[in-house]
């Protein structure tokens, strides 16, 4: 449980994982302070809204400085981020369809998403991605949207 | 006691009738399909299904809704283990070790011992139901806000044994679930905390889509751009079954679960969520091999299923001794029966036995008709796992976005899972744990208003917390574990913690 | 709580007569949004009321729950929808508090009641004051009495601040001069078991909850917020037989978004109106042991008027919680 050496001129580099770790929870501790001021912390007798949070903040701004302590063991920050580019396409594509949601309605955006996902980013056959898409789309909206009466949103066309 | 026999046969004589038979199947089929859609879980479930009850009659409402029920826990389980995608709190614990051991190539086990574990403590919780409910409803009442505190403690201790993480690492991630769970309208003032003008905030961050979002979408990204493909499972027939051992090592942790679950599910409020947690915990506690836990135990499986299923039973205690609506769930079922003019409550035993009796027994029919429904079907699930996972994660991708957005009819809660996912997937990237932050996020909103609560009882005197004997018998329990779990720190210097790798580390 | 006169009936009828000849309505199915999840008061109300205009239409009068936040997302997603008649709400004495509690605190309000048409009240069902039966005070005097003999030590408990059964309790506190703690819980359920035991002295509690629990002597009425006797309770008093002028009502009613055309909105009203009249609703509302109280819109709005009169000065009476202390 030794303090890691750090040169300052490569301190980046040399950041073990859990240093890293343990101060972005440092920072949101601090985050977190900053944006409870707005609700009363009350006494140790009556704690108010902010009570609880302001613990919270201290705890994990405690905890961030242990894990920071003890980050002799863990790996240097050398992540393979292999998978990061995929993940941030799904991730982008997924928001999108959110957002898409309640504006073009249900089963066109879950078409467009498994068409992006299935045919753009997984290269799949055009057709198997087509019966996929559509069948997936229309059969979740009538077991969801017209047999569970969910309404699920449809789009300004009616469909 | 004859009585009881005389009872209990009225009460099979109505479930047995094969109009109810009929509808106890539709709403086990119904909550089984349910409850395996990523993000709606039995509460979803039964909201759903609730407006078709009206034009039924109350016996065979309240049959097709505990079908639902039930069907939509063990319905989440299989996601669970499937797919690491939990549909309900309950099933955040199964997660863990029931996708380790499909990884391992023994998802059909791990979905059998959870149909059997539910089976076995959905029984035992009825029976626990029938013979004691008026008794144990009187004793539940007395929990107030102090003893449920203790009870909150005592859950949160657990956190010790719960995770292979480092401790400071497992208590920082109890804690960022703990800040989850202040976000929304507090109850105590009416202030809105953290909300960031986002009305539907308002109520706070839901389990549900916190949970598919950590474990299930992260999964998705973790896994869909790896470098080399996960491998096509293909499972056979006699991989399907559990193994001698594996049954052996189940027996426990069923029998402790089912205890366990039934005995926190009594307690009026939403504790019954901590069951499936304590019992994780306890079991990875008292396992002579606890390396294994995180890496696909039987156990893991066993326990929390079955203390999640029997604490359902649990919870119908009050709602049917009582007629009181301590949780979600059990409104709705009051809802169900209220439309047709019948009140639960104390009375209900007495004026309407045949109500009363007849729900018992159908519960019981209803475990019946999940497990002969179910382990056939565990062939047919685990067979999901041939599909290729490029057409698999997509699929699962609009499921998640369609079940979050069924539950409140609201975009935000897609919102949140999709951010739950990011945060996950770079928590799990730096090797932390993901299960403390679903309890965190449970137990916050409980354990602030529950201390708030009694101070406010006994005008902020903590005396409270020790001058009511059940509070303080339970908080001593509570100091106990926090002691033991310090024990092995201070005498041997490490703990067998630091000895286990850290659960998932994919990087 | 007056019904409304045949005179105003035939008004109305007259007027429905003369829009309908203008442009029909309605040709496809009427959302009608309850901003509470599903088995609450709102919703159980909602649906027998739906299932009747739904026989008089002859198009599907859906319900959608659009629960959150004490029921401001669903009402603030009306405030916002087109006001072309097709979607509607069926909300709770909430629809008053939350504008006010939103000021109060100084955040952006989800809605104002300016976005809204009242259509009818349909419901409205006035709380019963039960204490849990270890509290020494056998009606409303000896409470008061006790409360005053020990200022601040008596509890009552509430299921959610500034909410329905928090203001009558406030406004109960305030007319008879004494001081009780309160201690707040999530929901009806949660509240009860609360005072069933014995954690906390008393609650307003809505009476088909407490009913089954006095008839079991688990609880004692003292007295409800009625301006008459609950059919449900003849032996309890109300407080204003007991000399305190408070009137509270948990009302359902329904509302359209403002800008609706004139014409729909008389459709609405004579709709509502029938169906409020029909046996299927009168049946559905007995079972689930809600008052029907049916006002037409002009009367609706004054009644809103006085009801909002009434709960701003208390929620302003009561402040910031924590302030208040």
């Amino acid at each position: 449980m030794q303090e890691t050496e750090q040169a300052p001129e490569q301190a980046w580099r040399r950041l073990r994982n859990d240093q890293f770790s343990g101060l972005l929870l440092i920072l949101f501790a601090l985050y977190l302070y900053w944006e409870n001021r707005a609700y009363p912390v009350g006494s140790l007798a009556e704690p108010g809204p902010g009570y609880m949070p302001l613990m919270l903040a201290i705890f994990l701004a405690a905890m961030g400085v242990l894990i920071i302590i003890f980050s002799g063991r863990s790996r240097l920050l050398e992540m393979k981020w292999v998978e990061a580019p995929h993940a941030v396409i799904v991730l982008i594509a997924c928001g999108a369809a959110a957002f898409a949601l309640e504006r073009i309605g249900y089963r066109l955006t879950i078409i467009a998403l498994l068409i992006f996902l299935l045919g753009v980013l997984e290269r799949k056959r055009p057709l198997p991605v087509l019966i996929v898409s559509i069948s997936f789309a229309m059969i979740s909206f009538y077991v969801i949207g017209d047999l569970l009466v969910v309404p699920l949103p449809r789009s300004p066309w009616g469909f | 006691m004859v009585e009881t026999f005389q009872d209990l046969y009225l009460g099979f004589s109505i479930a047995l009738s094969p109009q109810v038979l009929v509808y106890a199947f539709v709403g086990c089929i119904i909550g089984t399909l349910v409850g395996m859609m990523p993000g709606l879980g039995p509460l979803a479930g039964i909201s759903l299904l609730l407006p078709a009850t009206f034009g039924l009659n109350p016996i065979i409402a309240i049959v097709l809704l505990s079908g639902v029920y039930y069907g939509a826990m063990y319905g989440g389980s299989t996601t669970s283990i499937l797919m690491r995608i939990p549909g309900e709190a309950a099933s955040v614990m199964t997660c863990i070790d029931g996708y380790a051991m499909t990884q391992n190539g023994r998802a059909g086990p791990a979905l059998a011992i959870a149909a059997i574990g539910s089976f076995i403590a959905g029984s035992l919780g009825v029976v626990g139901l029938m013979l004691l409910a008026p008794t144990l409803a009187a004793f539940a009442l007395r929990f107030g806000p102090p003893e449920y505190t203790a009870l909150l403690l005592m859950g949160f201790f657990i956190l010790a044994y719960m995770s292979a993480g480092s401790m400071p690492k497992t208590l920082s991630m109890a804690g960022l679930g703990l800040i989850f769970g202040m976000v929304g309208i507090d109850t105590m003032t009416g202030y809105t905390r953290f909300s960031f003008g986002v009305i539907e905030l308002g109520d706070g961050i839901g389990i549900v889509p916190v949970a598919v979002g950590l474990f299930g979408i992260s999964e998705i990204l973790l896994v869909a751009g790896a470098a080399e493909p996960p491998k096509v499972q293909r499972p056979k027939l006699r991989e399907l079954i559990p193994s001698r051992e594996e049954l052996r090592l189940s027996v426990g942790p069923i029998a402790r679960g089912s205890l366990l679950g039934f005995l926190i599910g009594i307690i009026p409020g939403s504790a019954h969520i901590i069951s499936s947690f304590v019992s994780y915990g306890i079991e990875r506690r008292i396992s002579k091999h606890p390396e294994r836990f995180g890496s696909g135990a039987i156990e893991g499986v066993a326990g929390p299923e079955s203390a999640n299923n029997s604490a359902a039973s649990g919870a119908f205690v009050p709602m049917m001794a009582l007629g009181i609506p301590t949780s979600p769930i059990t409104a709705v079922m009051i809802a169900a029966v209220m439309v047709h003019g019948i009140s639960p409550g104390p009375l209900l035993i007495q004026q309407q036995p045949e109500l009363f009796w007849g729900f018992v027994a159908s519960m019981y029919v209803g475990n019946v008709v999940l497990l002969i429904l179910n382990l056939p079907m565990v062939g047919l699930f685990v067979n999901l796992l041939r599909i290729p996972y490029a057409y698999l994660y997509p699929c699962i991708l609009c499921f998640t976005i369609l079940g979050g957005y069924s539950v409140a009819n609201s975009i935000v809660d897609v919102w949140i899972m999709l951010g739950m996912g990011v945060i996950g997937y770079l928590l799990r990237k730096f090797g932390y744990d993901l299960a403390p932050i679903a309890l965190g996020l449970v137990l916050a909103p409980m354990l602030e208003l529950s201390v708030r609560q009694s101070l406010a009882m006994s005008a902020g005197t903590y005396a409270i917390f020790v001058n009511r004997p059940i509070a303080a018998i339970m908080l001593g329990i509570g100091v106990l574990i926090v002691v033991l779990s310090l024990k092995p720190l201070i005498s041997k210097r490490k703990d067998w913690r630091a000895s286990v790798g850290l659960e998932s580390e994919q990087s | 709580m007056r019904l409304s006169t045949t005179i105003s009936a035939c008004v109305i009828a007259f007027a429905a007569l003369t829009a309908f000849a203008q442009e029909p309505y309605p040709t496809r199915p009427v959302n009608v949004v309850v901003p509470f999840p599903p088995g609450g008061m709102a919703d159980l109300s909602a649906r027998p009321l739906a299932a009747a205009m739904e026989k008089i239409w002859k198009q599907p009068v859906p319900i959608i729950n659009r629960p959150g936040a004490g029921g401001a997302v669903g009402m603030q997603s009306v405030s916002i929808a087109k006001p072309d008649g097709y979607t509607v709400m069926v909300t709770l004495v909430s629809y008053n508090t939350i504008p006010e509690v939103d000021a109060m605190f100084g955040r952006a309000p989800a809605y104002s009641r300016e976005q809204f048409v009242p259509i009818a009240l349909i419901a409205a069902d006035p709380p019963v004051l039960v204490v849990h039966p270890s509290l020494p005070a056998k009606s409303v005097k000896d409470l008061v009495a006790l409360a005053k003999k020990r200022p601040n030590e008596i509890v009552f408990s509430h299921s959610g601040v500034y909410g329905p059964s928090h203001v009558p309790m406030e406004m109960f506190v305030h007319a008879a001069g004494i001081k009780m703690r309160h201690l707040p819980a999530v929901g009806g359920g949660p509240t009860m078991a609360l005072v069933l035991g014995g954690h906390a002295g008393m609650w307003a509690s809505p009476p088909a909850m407490a009913v089954p629990h006095i008839a079991n002597t688990k609880l004692r009425a003292l007295a409800s917020w009625g301006d008459k006797r609950l059919a449900s309770l003849p032996d309890v008093p109300t407080f204003k037989e007991v000399g305190y002028d408070l009137e509270f009502y948990v009302w359902s009613g329904m509302f359209a978004p403002r800008g609706v055309g004139t014409a729909v909105v008389s459709s609405l009203r004579e709709t509502v109106r029938q169906a409020v009249l029909s046996v299927d609703f009168k049946t559905s509302m007995e079972r689930i042991k809600t008052p029907i109280a049916y006002l037409d819109a002009l009367e609706f709005q004054k009644f809103l008027e006085k009801d909002l009169k009434m709960l701003s000065s208390a929620i302003r009476r009561m402040g910031k919680i924590e302030e208040a202390k």
